[in-house]
């Protein structure tokens, strides 16, 4: 009778996780959000670059509506289910919240995006009215807007880990499961890296890789990241994957958007272009991506604030060794075209500005300043990276 | 107490819109090409914005209306293609479109023409500047705030699971400790949230401060009188403010003259409106101003200053003057020539009287070609009718052809003159001056700005460069020396150079062929009291005129 006992434990354990072992739709709804949110977004900063004149149903502005749409309305649906239809099995995965409701905390943060991306829109007509039309990317109602959508993103990331971590807990993790997670966690974590690049692009341009604020501001939100993604991820590449779905999203909307064409409709136009000029090449974050990911697979039981300063000091100095060179690569003719894209240029500005292909004194730092800059980088760089090995365990643990 | 009253009364006032106070549309009657029109724009008050245009045309045979926004200090070249104005559904002829003011200063809206008779096109300068600071309105204000107490209370609710419930396994009971973690990151979550709370709206204040700081901010001046000479001078100083944006283009250095004068200043005394002085100061500096004044009844005075720059950007300065009784010295040795300028004017009417809806005026109501209006009779015994509306009433916001019917004394069409370049000046006051308005037959814009972006237009292409401009002082004196060598002229040569680019399609209109007619496109801001005075000039004399309208909203 006891050759008897294992299968009977199985299938119990099966039964108990029945729901669990077809990952549900709704986690590729979030993830599909996050990604039509990365694409209306960097569409719609390619759009304001080149033709300026944009409405409340453009189609970039659209991409962004549907990823907040879908992932609000499955999320909400999936709430409003699990708390007045839900199955026995569904309602223990959840959370129980004021009183009535209960829900992932997944679909709580994209509820919370999709409402506060409805919140931006009057917010942001009343400030375009108010203070005038769209001249910047970082405005508060804009900001609002940014939050929703990284918030959804943010919601697609603990959606998928959450699975994950259900799984893992109940030992019905296998291969495939993991292959097919470690591609939707690498989509997810992937996008949410873009997005912050995108927020922090202001400090991040060609312009700007020769500036210590360039290497400040990676060290604040780019280890905070890319540790965490390593050490939460489905897979051994969580920062590695996460960073190539950075490069390969950037690049290809570099060499997709200029292929169709664009004309600016406001004027002044000092730079009379024809084709949609593309966002940024892609920074070579995937170099120091891997460097994290060897860290974590080797020494991710050390002391975390040694581990820390080890990330930290990692990332800065690959990421420096590669992206200072390559900011002289990008000034150069060899990277006017349309591979890098380097030739993309707004249409309010003068096409012959002398520092267009050129680092001015200004844009340079060195001497002590330099160094001064690169410490400060490093030890923000510290304290994000603790801040996101700590945030990892949260993410590894993370249940529902 | 009554000069403070009277100063605070029109400082709540002085809200001011370029080249006049209190209509913020502008318009133009002309020619593009072979087509006649006119265009209405109404700018908007928040730049960047959209300006809504709206094209009248009678030629039944038009196609299409072409609308593009043309900048001073970029050129044609840095001019986007042009949209469309679209056809109004049932009203023929009228086509109606927007064009994107995307920076501020000195604008052009360019109007292309197509149709059966060819091709045209006419220039109307737009001024872009942020006017207005809004505020929320209180529905938004509660659905927003509504939305944002929403968004904080999920927030620190997921911050709270985040911390406690969801790191629960699944089928696992929530425990005490869980609950205590619970309410600790929701209380975390509270301190954060309030944090970035406070931090944002430090932002949007630094914004609002911000916009406040680049607003368009009219220029003050001070104006005194004094006695010279026998004679009462009035200074007018413009305060020399630096200007946080437009430093070149509002420039002082750089005014150039329209209708041949470096300034035109109008004097009306506030309340009764029933004084009215067209002058034109000299420059002594590019800050001070002076002229002569005639001896005029005493009292509180509108000032009103118009100028333009050489980027083509007009404005009105304007401010408040109380003039004394006049020594009887003065009044017995005054006579008209001691005026500063030959084309210096002023009249004395009767006063608008509040309160009433009776007109009283000189002259008797009449109908003129089958129109009912009002007559007057002018100085020279000529007599000039102002149309009704065809509805009886003027209406707030509606686009009227101001229609001035001129006789002779004998009733025979009048023969005019130019005035400053003009078959007629139209100057529009409301009752509690806050509206006021220098009008053309040829619309409300600036001729001068018109004539500048013209040539910029035609003569140049590309951006500006600023080093290349004209030391100022360099500048000041070409222009005084222009503005002496005109006034030097013999007035019917001076008439004859300021006329110079200018048709005049109101003299003579088939539909009125016992009077000459003078016409001035203008739609009224809003409802009240209004005074119109008149301008033209008739057998080398200037004559002024004056009628009331009520405008009904």
């Amino acid at each position: 009778m006891e050759t008897l006992a294992p299968p009977i434990a199985s299938t119990a354990r099966v039964v108990s996780v029945s729901k669990q072992t077809s990952i549900p739709v709704y986690l590729y709804a979030t993830v599909l959000a996050s990604i039509s949110i990365m694409v209306g977004l960097v569409w719609d900063i390619s759009w304001h670059t080149s033709i300026g004149r944009d409405g409340l149903l453009s189609p970039p502005h659209l991409a962004i509506y549907f990823g907040g749409v879908l992932a609000g309305i499955f999320s909400g649906i999936r709430v409003l289910k699990i708390s007045f239809f839900g199955t026995q099995e569904e309602q223990q995965e959840s959370i129980k919240f004021w009183g009535v409701f209960r829900g992932s905390l997944g679909a709580l943060f994209c509820i919370w995006g999709a409402f506060a991306m409805l919140t931006s829109a009057p917010f942001d007509d009343w400030w375009h009215n108010t203070y005038g039309l769209d001249v910047t990317i970082l405005s508060p109602p804009h900001t609002v807007l940014l939050l929703g959508m990284i918030t959804i993103q943010f919601g697609a990331i603990v959606t998928v880990l959450s699975v994950k971590n259900r799984m893992v807990s109940q030992g019905v993790y296998d291969d495939q499961y993991k292959k097919i997670l470690g591609i939707c966690f690498a989509l997810a974590s992937g996008f949410v890296l873009t997005m912050l690049f995108t927020i922090a692009s202001e400090y991040l341009g060609r312009h700007d890789m020769h500036k210590t604020t360039f290497y400040i501001v990676s060290s604040l939100i780019f280890p905070l990241l890319l540790v965490a993604f390593s050490r939460a991820a489905p897979g051994k590449w969580g920062a590695s994957s996460a960073a190539l779905v950075y490069t390969l999203f950037l690049a290809l909307m570099v060499w997709i958007l200029p292929l169709f064409s664009a004309e600016p409709l406001l004027g002044p136009v000092l730079n009379p272009i024809t084709n949609f000029q593309a966002f940024e090449f892609p920074l070579l974050l995937l170099i120091p991506a891997v460097g994290i990911d060897l860290i974590t697979q080797k020494y991710s039981e050390k002391n975390s604030w040694l581990l820390s300063l080890v990330y930290a000091g990692v990332f800065l100095l690959v990421f420096i060794t590669v992206q200072w060179p390559f900011g002289d690569f990008l000034m150069s003719e060899s990277a006017r075209n349309w591979f890098f894209g380097t030739e993309s240029w707004y249409f309010g500005s003068s096409p012959d500005w002398e520092y267009r292909y050129a680092y001015a004194d200004w844009m340079v730092s060195n001497g002590t300043d330099l160094l001064k800059g690169l410490a400060i980088a490093l030890l923000i760089g510290f304290i994000s990276s603790r801040v996101s090995i700590r945030w990892s365990q949260w993410m590894q643990n993370v249940m529902r | 107490m009554k000069k403070l009253l009277f100063n605070v009364l029109l400082l709540g006032l002085t809200v001011l819109i370029q080249s006049h106070i209190g209509s913020p549309g502008v318009t133009l009657e002309g020619e593009a090409g072979p087509y006649a029109l006119t265009v209405v724009v109404n700018s908007p008050d928040v730049i960047p914005g959209t300006a809504s245009v709206d094209v009248y045309i009678t030629d039944n045979t038009v196609q299409e209306v072409k609308l593009s926004c043309l900048y001073w200090f970029a050129g044609a070249e840095g001019t986007p293609r042009a949209d469309m104005a679209l056809p109004v559904p049932g009203e023929i002829g009228h086509f109606s479109g927007e064009i994107w003011l995307m920076s501020p200063g000195s604008a052009s809206l360019k109007i292309e023409v197509t149709g059966e008779r060819g091709n045209g096109e006419i220039l109307l300068p737009v001024m872009a500047v942020s006017t207005a600071q809004k505020t929320m309105e209180a529905s938004l204000g509660w659905t927003l705030a509504g939305l944002g107490l929403f968004l904080v209370i999920l927030m620190i609710t997921i911050i709270g699971l985040s911390s406690g419930d969801s790191l629960v396994k699944p089928g696992q009971v929530t425990s005490a400790k869980t609950k205590r973690k619970r309410w600790v990151g929701a209380t975390v979550g509270f301190v954060l949230l309030s944090l970035i709370l406070w931090g944002g709206n430090a932002w949007w204040n630094s914004w609002a401060n911000d916009y406040q700081r680049y607003m368009y901010k009219p220029f003050t001046a001070t104006s005194s009188v004094r006695v010279e000479d026998q004679k009462q001078v009035l200074k007018f100083e413009v305060d020399s403010v630096k200007l946080n944006q437009l430093y070149l283009t509002r420039s002082l250095n750089y005014l150039i003259p329209d209708h041949g004068k470096i300034m035109h200043m109008f004097l009306v005394r506030a309340g009764e409106l029933d004084v009215f002085a067209h002058l034109h100061p000299q420059r002594l500096d590019s800050a001070h101003f002076e002229t002569i004044i005639p001896p005029l009844p005493p009292g509180d005075y509108h000032v009103f200053t118009d100028v333009s720059r050489l980027s083509g950007f007009s404005e009105t300065i304007a401010d408040t003057v109380t003039i004394p009784e006049p020594d009887p010295n003065l009044t017995d040795n005054w006579n008209d020539s001691l005026l500063m300028d030959t084309d210096d004017t002023y009249y004395i009417t009767d006063p608008v009287i509040s309160g009433s809806t009776e007109v009283l005026m000189p002259g008797g109501d009449i109908v003129v070609c089958g129109s009912p209006g009002q007559r007057i009779m002018l100085a020279d015994s000529s007599f000039v009718t102002l149309e009704q509306a065809e509805e009886g009433e003027f209406k707030v916001g509606q686009l009227y052809h101001l229609t001035l019917a001129v006789q002779d004394e004998t009733g025979e069409p009048a023969t005019l003159a130019p005035y400053l370049g003009m078959m007629g000046h139209a100057v529009v006051f409301k009752e509690d001056g806050s509206v006021y308005i220098h009008l053309h037959p040829v619309g409300s814009y600036s001729m001068a700005s018109q004539e500048t972006m013209q040539a910029r237009l035609t003569q140049e292409s590309g951006r500006i460069d600023w080093n290349k401009l004209p030391k100022p002082s360099v500048f000041r004196d070409s222009i005084d020396q222009t503005i002496a060598a005109l006034n030097s002229l013999p007035a019917q040569k001076r008439d004859s150079a300021l006329l110079v680019g200018m048709n005049h399609p109101s003299l003579d209109d088939p539909d009125h062929p016992d009077h000459s007619i003078v016409r001035f496109p203008y739609t009224f801001p809003t409802e009240g009291k209004y005074r119109i005075y008149v301008q033209m000039k008739r057998n080398g004399r200037i004559l002024n005129g004056a009628f009331d309208v009520e405008v009904e909203s």
